[in-house]
């Protein structure tokens, strides 16, 4: 029998994975493909909460109906980053994250 | 409306006009020359008058109460004749400078006119700050220094004074809060003056705050130790600036102490420690900075720090707190203003003519400058505390305002302090003597040529000792405007 | 009316004359000259209207808070009648000196100048009715002596000595400054003269006070006595007047002799009752005026620059004075009574008869000096006797009324009235040394005489001296005729000199006076008599006992040295505690947690993790502890 539990740890696992890949990985691709992963792993326990709690004996809906918004808003947002690491690979030749600091103080 | 509303606002709206392309010459000195009447005139009408008079009230909060409330009594119209006096010489003997010169003078003048002016402690406050930021400005700014020492010296300034103000404002904010009581917040003076008479703190309490008040304002007044912002600062500020901020700016915190601290906390400074702590200071401002003064190798150093050191005498003053002492304080305010901007003034002028200012490579400037020389004679004199010159009537006055109370068995510490105090009296007639000594008499230095300033340009110089030998002469002249006890 | 004549109309000519000198010119003189004039002849007035009644009245006001006052009183009695003749007629003598003596000099203007002022300051002095008025024109006469000893300013010594002179005399106001205060507090904020005198006769508040703690008053007037000591240079502030003499003669004649150095002897005797109310300050007052007698006769014995042998015997007079003030204090003590219908006081007397001939001394040596081309070595003169004869027998009448010929001139009567207090005072050292001075008087004047007046002369500018012009054998002359005279009654009455009672003398005081006026007139003769250079030589002497050698030392280290220990110390400390430190801290602070901030976005991310699972771990293992 497959729980809510099971769900919360894939989903976290995956989490982690994610925040190991954003802290660790040096090439913003890779990072940017984490947080995407990290994205995942929210929508993942979202599904597994609207599974398992009922309402009038039905799975809550809500719930996956934020799911769709919250895929639509990282497909945006994957359109928008990725045109802007093009624009920063076009301008730095490179894709490390170290590499731009311009902004810095 | 007061006529005390329009002495603020001239200044202010002066350099508002400069800003917006008025030539800065003409306007700067027509606003100050109409306010230096305005405020003669009010001194007219007030002379020989008591309580509070010229008020005007605005309200602009009903809950915390504030209104833009003006009013004088003889304190802020002597200073505010002292600003009017030192912001018309400071003006006027700019030479050949950009207009930001005229602006900042106007604006740290019309902020003091300000402070002195208002009757609202939130005013007085705010006015005060708005002066200080164009003397920040001025000395990172325009000052006589390579610009990172410049910019060093302003920070400290601006670090010493910033901190001296929130210090400050933590003990209105408490003086306030204690006498609200919880229900109305009030920033009327007069109504936290009627407050303190019927129902006085505790005198524990009064003399926290007035501890507290006494650090805020003392470090803006540079109090011992919280003073070594001020000698760099006035060494190297533009002159005008160095003008007003020591001859007028400084008393701010003097103003506060006798306006705000004395009568709402009238125990506070008479409470044992705050007593021994303000004497110790202020015998670390007479007998510390008095050595270190003559130790100065440079005449900017000499009187930027002589004038920290005569700050002593003005907190002597407050320290005794009876009538005498606190009317000689007023006039040692005055005096000093007067005769510090006119010695600043004239240093400027050395400066630019003769590009150094250390002792061993001056002399006999006598020679070739004698209306120079008598001029600054005043302001030498004046400082060493020469009978027939303002600063002694001050002076004399703060010391005998420390013996009205007097037992024959023995001294109190104050008393004592007055004997150790006025062995400053000959450190600054030591230091002052030494440097008149080496710029003016003496046979020409080589390569050093200096002549009078041309008549137009000495008008400013000749107001300001003309100032000190009337008053000096005369002093029952700013006695009369301080006819209601203190 | 009369009063305000004398004292304004000087300071309204110094005003005009220091401020507008330039465009005044030559009408500088006559204005300066003019006012002298006037004030003399008003003094005449006043002293002819003397109905001996003394009395305090308001001039001007000056400060005035509630019951406190300190205003500008006059006090006239006979003290300060007689003591104003003198200011006002040798003034007025040494204006007219000037004009001949200071004819080539560029800054003439500016030297009447301050003559004015200074007329006007030691007016207010002689007229002081308060202790406050009489210490504000106690510094002002240390102005015009700083001006007028400064006035050839392009010297280094002038320079040096104008600045030392008011230097030495602010140490001094600093003691007077904490006796006037002492006075003031104890007598409940009054400072005028009458009313401390009668507070000590009546039993005021001052009364009690001796009563109850009778060091307070020993302490009052110890410390107005330090104002003495500075302004009348008494031992060990007396180091400003010799070095004084760098400025012009006829200044030093009115100002370095006369008058103002006298102002302290004037004053104490002003406060007299204060000091007969002190046992100890009494001693003390006669001790220092003693040593510095016979300190500066000794110094005087060795010196060659003319003003200076006079200055030291000014010197020398002035602790004469002094110690007269502290043995009649002494004999008062005794429960002898001075204070009778004739308040004579034999300070004040002396005072009186020494500023006619001091005056004349000076104004001799300027008239030599200006003969000999500013030539002030003794040594480099000779034989002046035939080129200069008025002068010659001016400076002669002068000498020997400091010496005090017996009978015939003035400063007999008074040496011998001092001599007579130290006598009565009842301590024989006073009287003692008293008299060695005389003889030193006596020896160092006559020596000086010889050296410059008789003999060959040694130099060019000493052989071709001649007579200086009528204008400044004048004042000589008439100088002269005081000398002699001044002490007859004819003289003194009139001139109310405070002339003490007189007393058939005391043999021995007798005796003593006239043995050493011949021993040391003697020992002088036997010494000098055709020599042509000095046969003495005692270094100490000539050295002045190594005093402002000892100065300048101390100087350099209690001074200069704690100055730049004070400094460094203000500097290391006070900023680094103050400033330093915080500043310090806060930056170390800032740096800490600028770590935190490096900019780099994986660690912003590592720390938001940490901080979900701290957030986490927080609310599902720690608050559920906590009593949910």
């Amino acid at each position: 029998m497959i729980t809510l539990g099971h769900y919360l740890v894939v989903s976290g696992m995956l989490f982690s994975l994610g925040l190991a890949g954003v802290i660790a990985r040096r090439n913003i691709i890779i990072v940017y493909m984490c947080l995407e992963m990290m994205l995942s792993a929210a929508n993942l326990a979202l599904v597994g909460f609207s599974r398992f709690h009922l309402v009038n004996g039905l799975p809550d809906y809500t719930a996956q109906s934020l799911v769709f918004f919250t895929i639509t808003v990282a497909a945006a947002e994957v359109a928008v980053g990725l045109a802007i690491i093009v624009a920063l690979f076009r301008s730095k030749q490179s894709v490390d994250v170290e590499s731009v600091t311009k902004l810095q103080g | 409306m007061s006529v005390l509303e329009i002495i603020i606002a001239l200044p202010l709206l002066a350099a508002l006009a400069i800003w917006l392309g008025a030539p800065a010459r003409a306007a700067s000195l027509g606003a100050t020359s109409i306010n230096l009447i305005l405020v003669l005139y009010t001194a007219v009408q007030y002379w020989g008058k008591t309580g509070l008079a010229f008020t005007y009230s605005r309200p602009i909060l009903e809950n915390p109460s504030l209104s833009f409330a003006v009013g004088a009594d003889g304190i802020s119209i002597i200073l505010a004749l002292l600003t009017t006096l030192v912001m018309l010489a400071a003006i006027w003997q700019i030479h050949d400078r950009p207009a930001i010169f005229y602006v900042s003078s106007l604006l740290i003048g019309g902020g003091a006119l300000g402070a002195f002016l208002t009757t609202d402690i939130f005013f007085i406050y705010a006015f005060h700050e708005l002066a200080l930021i164009p003397t920040f400005l001025m000395i990172a700014l325009h000052g006589r220094a390579e610009p990172a020492y410049r910019k060093a010296v302003a920070w400290k300034a601006t670090i010493y004074l910033g901190v001296g103000s929130l210090v400050l404002l933590a003990g209105l904010v408490w003086l306030v809060l204690e006498f609200s009581g919880g229900s109305k917040l009030t920033f009327d003076l007069e109504a936290l003056r009627s407050q303190a008479k019927l129902n006085p703190l505790p005198d524990s309490k009064q003399a926290q705050i007035f501890f507290v008040l006494l650090l805020g304002f003392g470090s803006l007044v540079s109090l011992f130790p919280f003073h070594s912002w001020a000698a760099p600062a006035y060494a190297t500020a533009p002159t005008p600036v160095a003008m007003l901020h020591s001859g007028v700016l400084k008393k701010f915190g003097l103003y506060g102490l006798i306006r705000i601290a004395l009568p709402l906390l009238p125990h506070g400074v008479h409470v044992e420690w705050v007593q021994n702590a303000l004497l110790l200071m202020l015998l670390g401002n007479i007998l510390v900075m008095g050595l270190v003064t003559i130790h100065a190798k440079r005449l900017d150093d000499t009187l930027a720090n002589s004038s920290v050191m005569h700050m002593g005498y003005i907190f002597l003053g407050i320290a005794a707190g009876t009538d005498i002492a606190l009317k000689g304080a007023v006039i040692l305010m005055f005096a000093h203003g007067i005769s510090i901007a006119l010695l600043f003034g004239l240093l400027g002028r050395m400066r630019n003519q003769l590009g150094t200012l250390e002792y061993n490579k001056l002399g006999g400037l006598a020679n070739h400058a004698p209306a120079f020389t008598v001029l600054f004679a005043f302001g030498t004199f004046a400082s060493i505390g020469l009978p027939g010159l303002t600063n002694f009537a001050g002076e004399v006055l703060i010391f005998l305002g420390n013996f009205t109370e007097f037992k024959a068995g023995g001294l109190t510490h104050l008393q004592w302090t007055v004997i150790l105090a006025l062995w400053g009296v000959v450190m600054s007639a030591v230091y002052m003597l030494r440097a008149y000594r080496s710029i003016f008499h003496g046979s020409p230095a080589t390569g050093l040529f200096m002549i009078d300033p041309a008549l137009s340009q000495r008008v400013p110089f000749i107001m300001l000792a003309a100032t000190l030998l009337v008053t000096g002469c005369c002093p029952w002249l700013l006695l009369n405007l301080m006819k209601s006890a203190l | 009316m009369l009063t305000s004549i004398i004292l304004l109309l000087p300071f309204f000519s110094a005003l005009l004359i220091l401020l507008g000198h330039r465009q005044l010119k030559g009408a500088a003189v006559l204005i300066s000259v003019g006012s002298s004039i006037i004030s003399f002849i008003a003094c005449l007035v006043l002293l002819a209207a003397a109905d001996d009644k003394d009395n305090t009245k308001l001039l001007l006001p000056f400060l005035d808070i509630g019951d406190f006052h300190a205003n500008i009183d006059v006090l006239i009695d006979k003290q300060s009648r007689g003591m104003m003749f003198i200011v006002s007629f040798i003034g007025l003598l040494v204006h007219i000196f000037s004009l001949g003596y200071m004819k080539d000099d560029d800054a003439r203007p500016r030297f009447f100048g301050s003559l004015s002022l200074f007329m006007f300051s030691m007016t207010g002095i002689v007229l002081a009715g308060n202790l406050i008025m009489m210490f504000i024109f106690w510094e002002l006469v240390g102005l015009s002596s700083y001006l007028l000893i400064g006035h050839w300013y392009q010297k280094a010594s002038a320079a040096e000595a104008c600045k030392k002179a008011f230097l030495t005399n602010r140490i001094g106001d600093f003691g007077f400054m904490i006796g006037i205060l002492l006075l003031f507090g104890l007598n409940k904020g009054d400072v005028s003269f009458d009313n401390l005198r009668d507070a000590f006769v009546q039993g005021g508040p001052l009364f009690d006070a001796q009563k109850s703690n009778p060091g307070i008053i020993t302490a009052a007037a110890l410390c107005i006595f330090m104002g003495a000591v500075g302004k009348s240079a008494q031992f060990p502030l007396h180091v400003w007047l010799p070095d004084a003499m760098e400025g012009p003669t006829p200044v030093s004649a009115l100002i370095h002799a006369a008058t103002m150095v006298a102002a302290g002897v004037y004053m104490l005797v002003r406060v007299s009752f204060l000091i007969e109310a002190s046992p100890l300050a009494a001693e003390i007052i006669a001790g220092i005026g003693c040593f510095t007698a016979v300190l500066a006769a000794l110094m005087a014995t060795q010196q060659n620059d003319i003003k200076r042998v006079l200055a030291y015997s000014t010197l020398s007079q002035l602790g004469y004075m002094v110690m007269a003030v502290g043995a009649v204090a002494m004999h008062v003590q005794h429960g002898h009574e001075l204070h009778g219908p004739n308040p004579g006081h034999p300070a004040m007397f002396h005072l009186y008869t020494h500023a006619f001939f001091k005056a004349l001394l000076f104004l001799g040596s300027g008239a030599i000096i200006y003969a000999c081309h500013h030539e002030q070595d003794i040594w480099k003169m000779g034989g002046l006797r035939k080129h200069m004869p008025v002068t010659f027998w001016t400076f002669l009448i002068g000498t020997l009324a400091l010496m005090g010929l017996p009978w015939i001139t003035s400063g007999f009567w008074s040496k011998e009235g001092i001599l007579g207090a130290a006598y009565d005072s009842g301590c024989s050292i006073l009287f003692h040394a008293g008299t060695l001075t005389a003889v030193l008087t006596s020896f160092y004047m006559m020596r000086l005489v010889i050296v410059a007046f008789f003999g060959k002369p040694r130099t060019e500018s000493a052989h071709h001296a001649s007579e200086v012009p009528l204008i400044m054998l004048l004042p000589l002359v008439l100088l002269a005729v005081f000398s002699i005279f001044s002490a007859w009654d004819g003289f003194a009455t009139p001139l109310q000199a405070l002339k003490p009672a007189h007393e058939p003398p005391h043999t021995t005081v007798l005796f003593a006076s006239i043995a050493a006026f011949l021993i040391g007139t003697g020992g002088a003769i036997y010494l000098y008599r055709g020599k042509d250079k000095d046969p003495v030589s005692i270094k100490l002497f000539a050295n002045k006992f190594y005093f402002d050698e000892i100065y300048a030392v101390i100087v350099r280290i209690c001074q200069d040295r704690l100055a730049w220990i004070v400094t460094a110390l203000e500097r290391v400390l006070v900023d680094g505690l103050v400033a330093r430190l915080p500043t310090a801290i806060v930056a170390r602070l800032g740096a800490a947690t600028r770590m935190l901030q490096g900019g780099h976005l994986q660690g912003y991310t590592f720390l938001l993790g940490g901080g979900v699972i701290a957030v986490i771990y927080l609310v599902v293992f720690v608050l559920p502890r906590l009593g949910h």
